[in-house]
């Protein structure tokens, strides 16, 4: 399996003067699970899309390093899969015709495909599901078809913007469930969630705000060293003596 | 693998257009869009607009009253293009074309009779509304055909034959607008639906946010665009035959053309207005602004503009050469060559032609123009 591990170095983007990234950093190696963890507004998205190229950087550099190797971004990106934040699935297609959907974007050969697919159905309980379109899906089934479409062509960098906003609680456990699969598997994974309580199930966090990492380590490490008892604490700390 | 994730995998477009055919399979309005209203606006459009003006309301005021100047108004009445009516008590002629009653006025001297036993000038005069030029052009073509028919028939003939100018018309021998309407309506309807179809493809998926993830994916612009246009494509043939059948058994148009050129000339055109729609969807992505942009640069032009209703040649000098940009110019000139005229790939060499460089103009500036990151 291809190793990939994604990088970004003093990134820099304004949007009409508004500042959206400020210096961030980050490196994600491959088999390790990292959180991006913020308020609504601190940059995530920006950052996610600039690491998977839908946004380029004012300033700053991006690197992907594919088996040690540095390559472009065009080698990098069929082996990285992205998960928008917002509804980006097709509500009149199945799971089923968007798994094949995605086989054919990807060019799997058919009996990796009938693997995989399986595979994935059975991670995400969705096999008694998959003639059902995705606008009949419950919000957690909608949210693990996005992601199996990012699965389906075994990608080395796993980018999840918000993948569990609006999933119940039973559905996020699973979701992290499946996420720990795919860690041990070998993917690295930097999923961005303004969930403080999500930032937890990470191994390394690292906290956002103002378009800038202003922390980044193991959660349990981060918030002995600020005397916290959570994230949230953290940032409302924050906010009041920025405030 | 640099070289591999640049090229055309058409795997991929294929993917894309079986994704819109999913799509359209299952999308009813859009599919009686695409094959129910270039057959509903061809025949609708095909009987309003008419330009043959009969049964015209000609006001008689015969102050002769004698067999001869009858005579006269059964010339008139003979042609089915007149209809006589009598002044009303109280009534004037002026008023009656005032009220819309009557378009024309014959009025027939005393003394009309005598004056043409003795091949002398006779008087009559016909007075027509002149407020829509348009039927008072036609009728006065009428006219000058039916005075040759009213001398040689209340004239005696004193003299040996002379010679007679006759005019036949190729193609269109008895000068039948419908001929001449349906052929170009079958252009604009079909620029209009095509254009509109495409323009809302990738707007579509700009809105809802599925383009985020394709974009994220190894495809490239130009199999997107293919993958999208081979299935409109597809839809519009399908509309192009139902058209054809509309206008061959519904309006009795001639075809005398080859069956294959035909085809030609529409899948060289619909590449044309299917890539301007795509080439509107990428630049506006909005499905709202994208379709106010298709019927601002597909409908007007190709009604105005093209042909199809007021001749090129008779258009201002910036204009004339402002339609050798417009698809829908050179597929008039192809469908009512191949209708009409049986113009093979030879006679359309230059419309044909023209079409393919704009075709493969819009698809390229259409690839050019898709953008492949999320900037605003």
């Amino acid at each position: 399996m291809t190793a990939l591990t994604l990088a970004v170095a003093d990134v820099h983007k304004q949007f009409r003067g508004a500042t959206a990234l400020a210096g961030a950093a980050l490196r994600i190696e491959p088999g390790t699970l990292h959180g991006l963890i913020g308020p609504d507004g601190a940059g995530k998205t920006t950052l996610l899309r600039t690491l998977v190229g839908l946004l380029h950087p004012d300033r700053g550099t991006v690197v992907y390093q594919q088996d040690g190797r540095d390559v472009p971004l065009l080698v990098a990106r069929p082996f990285i899969a992205y998960m928008p934040q917002q509804q980006s699935l097709y509500p009149d297609l199945s799971i089923q015709e968007h798994l094949e959907f995605f086989r054919d974007l990807y060019q799997i050969e058919y009996e990796a495909f009938a693997a995989r697919a399986r595979r994935l159905l059975r991670l995400t309980r969705l096999e008694d599901f998959k003639d059902r379109s995705a606008g009949h899906l419950s919000g957690g089934m909608y949210k693990k078809l996005g992601l199996m479409c990012a699965l389906l062509p075994t990608p080395a960098a796993l980018l999840l913007d918000e993948p569990t906003n609006g999933v119940d609680p039973i559905s996020r456990r699973e979701f992290w469930d499946l996420l720990y699969t795919l860690r041990d598997d070998g993917i690295a994974i930097l999923i961005a969630t303004a969930y403080m309580d999500e930032a937890e199930r990470c191994d390394t966090v690292h906290l956002m705000e103002g378009g800038r990492i202003w922390s980044a380590g193991a959660p349990r490490r981060i918030l002995a060293e600020e005397g916290a008892s959570h994230f949230a604490e953290l940032f409302v700390r924050r906010a009041a003596a920025g405030a | 693998m640099s070289g591999e994730a640049r090229r055309f995998i058409l795997g991929r477009a294929l993917s894309i257009a079986r994704k819109e055919v999913r799509h359209l399979s299952r999308d009813r309005v859009t599919l009686a869009m695409a094959l129910g209203v270039p057959v509903g606006l061809v025949i609708l459009f095909g009987y309003v607009l008419d330009y043959d003006v009969k049964r015209v309301g000609l006001l008689v005021i015969d102050r002769d009253q004698t067999r001869v100047s009858r005579s006269l108004v059964d010339v008139f009445a003979a042609a089915d293009y007149f209809s006589p009516l009598a002044l009303p008590p109280g009534a004037t002629p002026l008023g009656r074309l005032e009220e819309g009653r009557a378009k024309a006025v014959l009025f027939i001297e005393p003394g009309f009779a005598r004056a043409t036993a003795k091949a002398q000038p006779a008087r009559a005069q016909i007075v027509i509304d002149g407020s829509d030029n348009q039927t008072t052009s036609v009728i006065a073509s009428y006219l000058s055909g039916l005075q040759n028919a009213a001398s040689r028939s209340l004239v005696p003939d004193t003299g040996p034959p002379q010679a007679r100018l006759r005019t036949r018309f190729l193609f269109n021998p008895e000068l039948n607008s419908r001929w001449f309407v349906v052929t170009g309506l079958f252009v604009v309807v079909l620029g209009m639906v095509s254009v509109l179809l495409t323009a809302l493809t990738v707007a579509r998926e700009w809105e809802t946010g599925s383009m985020e993830r394709l974009l994220s994916t190894p495809v490239r612009p130009l199999e997107i665009i293919i993958g999208k246009l081979a299935p409109y494509m597809a839809l519009c043939l399908g509309a192009v035959g139902l058209t054809y059948g509309a206008a061959r058994l519904w309006f009795g148009i001639p075809f005398n053309g080859s069956h294959g050129t035909f085809l030609l000339a529409c899948v060289l055109f619909l590449t044309c207005t299917l890539a301007q729609g795509l080439l509107i969807s990428v630049v506006t992505r909005q499905q709202q602004l994208a379709m106010q942009f298709s019927n601002l640069t597909g409908l007007l032009p190709a009604t105005l503009l093209s042909g199809f209703v007021f001749p090129i040649e008779s258009m201002p000098v910036f204009f004339r050469y402002l339609t050798v940009l417009l698809p829908a110019r050179w597929f008039v000139v192809a469908c009512r060559g191949i209708f009409l005229k049986g113009a093979g790939i030879a006679d359309l060499a230059l419309p044909l032609g023209a079409l393919a460089v704009l075709g493969v103009g819009l698809v390229a500036l259409a690839v050019k123009k898709f953008k492949t990151d999320v900037e605003p």
